[in-house]
Order: structure tokens, then C-alpha cells, then sequence
């Protein structure tokens, strides 16, 4: 379990994709959104936003946010 | 270090014997011309024949997105065209905020794309990565624009980027466009018709090979700053809130947020500029609607619809069709006075023109493009209405630029009247009236001069240039003066480089760009060496290509005289003191444009010493 628990708001996501290149490029040094542990799709007034097994929940990717779609808490045993 | 941001390939497709190829991209010629708009220009200049017909099949469309696309700088998605267009018959520029389109096709692998030739059958141009395949499009043809993306991604999943046009583009009406991931236009001037010509109802990309960084330890540190930077901007929430809502009265914010659903970002930025709607309430209650901007849906409004509901509808129905709304709208008004002062026989008309009316415009928006009785006739835009109802017709005509109707002036539908460089650039843009290439301080109005010089710095301007801009600026016994011709040139030359790295043009991101910025991002991306001078050096070359391109076409100094119309009254103002400005004054604005660029004053014509010094001798 990671340090952060992160909360999502679906409704303010814009699809920008800012979390899925921060995420794959800290873990594979290259901007690569199809290897990053989140995956967000919008398509028209839907979304989704997902986070894949391998996700250790760092939080790098709600720091790159910049719509407030991502949150993060720090989890009670880290405090 | 190894080069990086570039997808290091250019895609060449030919639809007439389906062959398909994967080059190596230059990277010597990628320096000389930057990137993105810049090579794509210079490999349209390689590919167009001279004295091509627009819609046949050697009309290339050349795609490309910069060294910067697929990073995570903000604002990098953004996609160019450049392709001989049959509204303008000039070859232009196409530019579009990529959406998702422009990461994935930069993930595929590609730095460009050619496509030329014509499919026997109506096709749709598939690349997963490796996988180029030209797919049978029968399903789809005949089906709008909206209506093509969803079934591709119906077919393909998310994320696949989708580049398609509507019925008007199979129907080659010049003034149709195309839209990138079904929310975004590409190409007024008529892309989607250049894409109809050549049976091609799509382009979809799926890509998953990364786009790499070659100094990773300075680009952390440059980028870190920069978001910093946009993260502190006191009115970042205001913007991504209401976008340009904020500065259109015409749009009452509650009735925004009434219909808002969400606001969606081109990969990468933070801004995020485009929108979908629901309509609350009323007749078209549910409509869900996709649009590069709100206030583009207003559209209507400002030709007399009452209801901005009934607006939206109208909106949903011109985008399916991949209609361009706005020469759409212009056309049609133009129609209407004609059929009032009978110069379109009553015979002819077979359903009343009223632009204030939704069941009005739908009809001919329908006629049009599937080229029906006198809609036929207005499928040829302007030009071809000019044609079949002659000299009379011209009384009545808006102010045209290159066959085309300009958006701002006296006379248009958005009639801001001081002269600055988006005015000035809608007769000296080559692909036509458009104003997203001629960006500078005057696109808010009266602006004290003092604050000029440190948008020209940001903006790459050599300070040797600025007393030619700013007259009598540090002179106090001179009167300051604003040469906007010249300044225009540096508008030019911002949006080059900007286009070239591939971010995104629009003022709400721009304004935290500059030159010096983009020579270091360019250099961390890439690996190249890269400093303001040469980013300037590559900007002129560049630009003076697409003139190159355009003068071997036949563009001559006349294809760029300004309207008559926007001298008569009530005309254009000056940008600094708000007198009437003078048509001569006007023309002295050109020729400084023309000047400034080291062109010949009078001509436009690059001399054979300018085209020495660009290196641009060989073409
Ligand atoms: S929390 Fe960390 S690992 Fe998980 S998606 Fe975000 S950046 Fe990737
Ligand atoms: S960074 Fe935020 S707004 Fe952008 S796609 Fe990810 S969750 Fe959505
Ligand atoms: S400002 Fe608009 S067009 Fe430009 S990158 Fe952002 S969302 Fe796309």
C-alpha cells in the first residue's frame, strides 16, 4: 500500500491525460500513456478514470492535475 | 545524447495503388525547418505540383505535429495540414489542437503523414503503430461526422484518434472541414472536401511506442518552473472555468453553466478549451454536443436566431454535415439579399432563406450539401455564386478575401473595429481570412504602447525591429506611432515557431510561452542545439517557403488587396487613436508586412539575396 489514498472526480476530468504522462514517463522514462497505471477516458459527458494493478499509489499523477480530478490523502499509517 | 521528441518516421500513403511506406525522417531537414508546421510545410512545398486542381487526386495532404507532441509540456498536441485548399486556391496551413489525435499519431511512430492519389471505393486510412492498412469505408460513408467518429470507436475502442469530415466533404462542397476526435476542426477552407475528393472518410491512429525526452534532467527542471508558473496564474481557474465565455457577453454565464457538462483538454493541457453541452430544457432537451468552443455554437445568434437552444441544434446539424458554420451563415445572408432584391429568381427558390430560423437553415444547410437545386449552386461558395449571378450579385457580397468571407470587420459577424494585427492578417494569412496565425498585443484593444516591448521580447522579436514597430516610443519629441504591418510579421513568425515545436497557439496558453523558453525546450526535447536567433532564422525560412509555395501558384500582391468594403463607412478604426482608417494606410500596412519580412515592398516577392541567405535558393 502506497502512501496516498487518492480520490477521483470524474466530473471534472477534461481528459487531458496530464496523469498518464507524468505516470508512465517516472516509471518507464519515456511518455507513454499506454503504459501508465491510470487510464482515463472521456468521450463526450462520459468518463472514466481507473487505476491498474500494478499502481503503487506514489500520487505523482495528482500532482500533474491540474483540474482537481485527482486528490490524495495521506493514509493514516504514513502520518 | 540521442535526438529525442521526434517519432523519427514520415508515413507515405498512396490511395490511388494503395502503397504504402515508412521513411526515415530527415533530421537535417527537421533542423532547418524546426518541426511540425515547419516541415510540414516544407515537405507540402516537395509534394504539391504547381498549378494542381485542389480536389484532384495529386493534391497532397500533408499531416505533421511537432517534437514537442506527446511530452507533457503544456499545450504540445497540436496537429497541422498543409494542402492547396479550393475555398482560397492558395496553399495553407490547417492547424487544429490535436486532442488526442496528435499524441497518438506521434506514439504510431510519425512525424508526418503524406496522403496522395484517390481510392477507387470510399476508404479510411487505419495506423496501429506498425500497422498501416488502408480499410474499406462503405459503412461509414454517408454518415455525419459525429456519427463516423463514434462508429469508429465502436469499432476500435478508446483511445484511437479519429480524423473524419461529413457528408459536405464527400459532396466536394469547397467550404466543408474536418474534425479531429469528432470536438476540434481542422481545415476551414475546405480540408474535409480534399479528403472527399480522395474517397477518404477517415484517418484513425492508435499508438503505444512513447515519445522519449533525450535530456530528462533538464527538462525536469525547465518544466517543473514552467507549470509552476501556470499553476500561480491568479486567473488559471477563471479560464478553465468559463474559457472565452468570460469575454462574450453574448453568452449569460448561467445559462453556460446550466448546459455545461464538461470541458475538455487537448492531451496535455491545462487549460482546456473545448466543451460539451446538454440542452436543459425545451425541444431539444438531452442534445449532448461536443465543440471546440461554446461560443462556436452562438454561431447562429449572431445571424438572428432568437433561442439559443434552437442554435445549438443548428450547430449539431452544420458540424455533422462538416459544414464550415461560419462561411456557411455568411453565405447564406448573402443569398438572402439577393433572393429579397430578386437577383435569385423566386423560381429558383425553393424554400424561403430566413437565417433566423432553424428550420430554414437546416433545410439549406441540407440542400447544400447534398447539392440540391440552388443549394448546388451555393456549394460553390462565394465565388461560384458571384459566377452564376453576376455583377449585380457584387452590390451585395460582404467584404471577400481570397473568395472567402473574412470574421472580423465592417460588415461581419463579429465587427470589432480596430485595426491590429488579426485584422491586418486575415488579407496577409495565405490560406485566407483566418485570424489564428496573426495573434499579438492589439487582440485586446487599445493597449498602452509602454507595454508593447516585453510582449515582443516573449514574442522573439529582435530588438532591432522594435523602433521600427514602436516609432517615437523613447523619442519624446516624436508622436509614438504603431506600425502594425510590421508587427504582424512577428505574429507571423511567433505562430511558426510555436506551430513548429507543436503547441498550441491559442491566447490562454501562449501567453506563458516565449521564445527563449522554446529554444530551451526545444533543445532538453530533442538534443539539438537551439537558441532564440536560430529559432528566428528557421521561423523566416519557414514562412517564406509558404510564400514561395503560394507565388508559384500565382499569388500576387492583388490576391492580398484589401476590401474596398471595409473602407466605406462606417470602416475599420486605427488601433491607437481610433480615426478612421484610410484604405492608402491600409495598403502602406502591407507593404510594410511585405518589408519586414525582407520581401520586395511592393511585390511580396522574396528577393533571390533573401532566398540566399535562408538557404531556400535550391527550391
Ligand atoms: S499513483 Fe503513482 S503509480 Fe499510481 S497511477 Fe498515479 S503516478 Fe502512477
Ligand atoms: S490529469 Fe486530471 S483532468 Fe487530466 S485526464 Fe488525468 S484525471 Fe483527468
Ligand atoms: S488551449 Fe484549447 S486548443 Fe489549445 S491545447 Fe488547450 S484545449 Fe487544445
Amino acid at each position: 500500500m502506497g502512501k496516498y489514498e487518492i480520490q477521483t472526480s470524474k466530473a471534472k476530468c477534461t481528459g487531458c491525460l496530464r496523469c498518464q504522462l507524468a505516470c508512465s514517463e517516472l516509471y518507464t522514462k519515456v511518455f507513454n500513456p499506454s503504459q501508465a497505471r491510470i487510464r482515463v477516458v472521456t468521450s463526450g459527458a462520459d468518463c472514466s478514470i481507473r487505476f491498474e494493478e500494478d499502481c503503487n499509489d506514489c500520487g505523482i499523477c495528482v500532482d500533474h492535475c491540474f483540474f482537481d480530478a485527482l486528490t490524495k490523502t495521506k493514509r493514516e499509517s504514513d502520518k | 545524447m540521442s535526438v529525442g521528441g521526434f517519432a523519427d518516421r514520415v508515413l507515405h500513403v498512396d490511395l490511388t495503388d494503395g502503397r504504402i511506406d515508412k521513411h526515415p525522417l530527415d533530421l537535417d531537414l527537421a533542423q532547418r525547418f524546426i518541426g511540425g508546421l515547419g516541415l510540414t510545410i516544407k515537405l507540402a512545398y516537395d509534394t504539391i505540383l504547381p498549378g494542381t486542381d485542389p480536389l484532384s487526386p495529386e493534391n497532397p495532404i500533408v499531416l505533421g505535429a511537432g517534437p514537442l507532441v506527446g511530452t507533457n509540456l503544456p499545450s504540445t498536441s497540436r496537429l497541422y495540414a498543409v494542402t492547396k485548399l479550393p475555398t482560397s486556391g492558395t496553399i495553407g496551413w490547417c492547424g487544429s489542437g490535436g486532442v488526442n489525435f496528435g499524441y497518438l499519431f506521434k506514439n504510431a511512430g510519425y512525424d508526418h503523414l503524406i496522403i496522395k492519389g484517390r481510392a477507387d471505393r470510399p476508404v479510411y486510412l487505419k495506423i496501429i503503430d506498425d500497422e498501416v492498412e488502408i480499410c474499406d469505408a462503405a459503412h461509414l460513408w454517408g454518415k455525419g461526422a459525429e456519427e463516423t467518429s463514434e462508429a469508429l470507436w465502436m469499432e476500435l475502442g478508446h483511445p484511437t484518434g479519429v480524423m473524419t469530415m461529413g457528408q459536405a466533404g464527400e459532396n466536394l462542397v469547397p467550404f466543408s472541414i474536418a474534425f479531429i476526435d469528432r470536438i476540434a476542426t481542422l481545415g476551414r477552407g475546405g480540408l474535409g472536401a480534399i479528403m472527399g475528393a480522395k474517397n477518404l472518410k477517415a484517418i484513425v491512429v492508435k499508438g503505444t511506442r512513447g515519445i522519449k525526452v533525450a535530456d530528462r534532467k533538464r527538462y525536469k527542471g525547465l518544466s517543473e518552473d514552467f507549470l509552476q508558473t501556470i499553476r500561480s496564474y491568479p486567473y488559471l481557474k477563471e479560464w478553465q472555468d468559463l474559457g472565452l465565455v468570460k469575454s462574450f457577453p453574448m453568452i449569460p454565464k448561467e445559462t453556460y453553466y446550466g448546459m455545461k457538462k464538461r470541458r475538455i483538454a487537448c492531451v496535455s493541457c491545462p487549460i482546456g478549451c473545448k466543451d460539451v453541452i446538454e440542452i436543459p430544457d425545451g425541444d431539444f432537451k438531452g442534445l449532448v454536443k461536443c465543440t471546440s468552443s461554446v461560443l462556436n455554437l452562438y454561431t447562429p445568434v449572431l445571424y438572428g436566431f432568437k433561442d439559443h437552444r434552437e442554435s445549438i441544434r443548428c450547430m449539431a446539424t452544420i458540424d455533422q454535415y462538416g459544414l464550415d458554420a461560419f462561411e456557411f451563415f455568411g453565405l447564406m445572408s448573402f443569398a438572402k439579399a439577393l433572393a429579397d432584391h430578386g437577383i435569385i429568381p423566386p423560381e429558383q427558390l425553393d424554400e424561403e432563406i430566413a437565417t433566423d430560423s432553424l428550420a430554414s437553415m437546416e433545410g439549406w444547410a441540407r440542400k447544400i450539401t447534398y447539392r440540391e437545386g440552388l443549394g448546388d449552386i451555393l456549394a460553390r461558395g462565394f465565388k461560384g455564386i458571384l459566377e452564376e449571378f453576376g455583377k449585380e450579385a457584387e452590390t451585395y457580397a460582404p467584404p471577400l478575401v481570397k473568395g472567402m468571407q473574412p470574421y472580423v470587420g465592417p460588415g461581419a459577424a463579429l465587427s470589432w473595429d480596430l485595426f491590429g494585427t488579426m485584422e491586418l492578417g486575415q488579407v496577409l494569412d495565405p490560406r485566407g481570412p483566418h485570424v489564428g496565425a496573426s495573434g499579438s498585443p492589439t487582440y485586446f484593444d487599445r493597449r498602452p504602447l509602454e507595454v508593447f516591448p516585453r510582449h515582443l521580447t516573449r514574442m522573439g522579436v529582435p530588438e532591432e525591429a522594435f523602433e521600427r514597430i514602436l516609432p517615437g516610443l523613447n523619442s519624446p519629441d516624436q508622436e509614438e506611432e504603431l506600425r502594425v504591418g510590421r508587427l504582424l510579421k512577428y505574429s507571423h513568425a511567433w505562430f511558426s515557431i510555436l506551430g513548429s515545436l507543436g503547441i498550441c497557439a491559442r491566447g490562454a496558453i501562449n501567453r506563458f510561452y516565449n521564445a527563449s523558453l522554446c529554444a530551451q525546450f526545444y533543445e532538453a526535447v530533442t538534443g539539438i542545439e537551439m537558441d532564440v536567433d536560430q529559432l528566428r532564422r528557421r521561423a523566416d525560412r519557414l514562412w517564406t517557403l509558404l510564400r514561395m509555395a503560394n507565388i508559384r501558384e500565382g499569388l500576387d500582391q492583388k490576391a492580398e488587396a484589401l476590401p474596398h468594403k471595409w473602407f466605406s463607412k462606417p470602416g475599420f478604426k486605427r488601433y491607437t487613436t481610433e480615426e478612421p482608417l484610410g484604405l492608402q494606410e491600409g495598403e502602406e500596412m502591407i507593404e510594410d508586412y511585405y518589408d519586414e519580412w525582407g520581401w520586395e515592398r511592393k511585390t511580396g516577392i522574396p528577393s533571390p539575396q533573401l532566398l540566399e541567405k535562408l538557404g531556400l535558393k535550391e527550391n
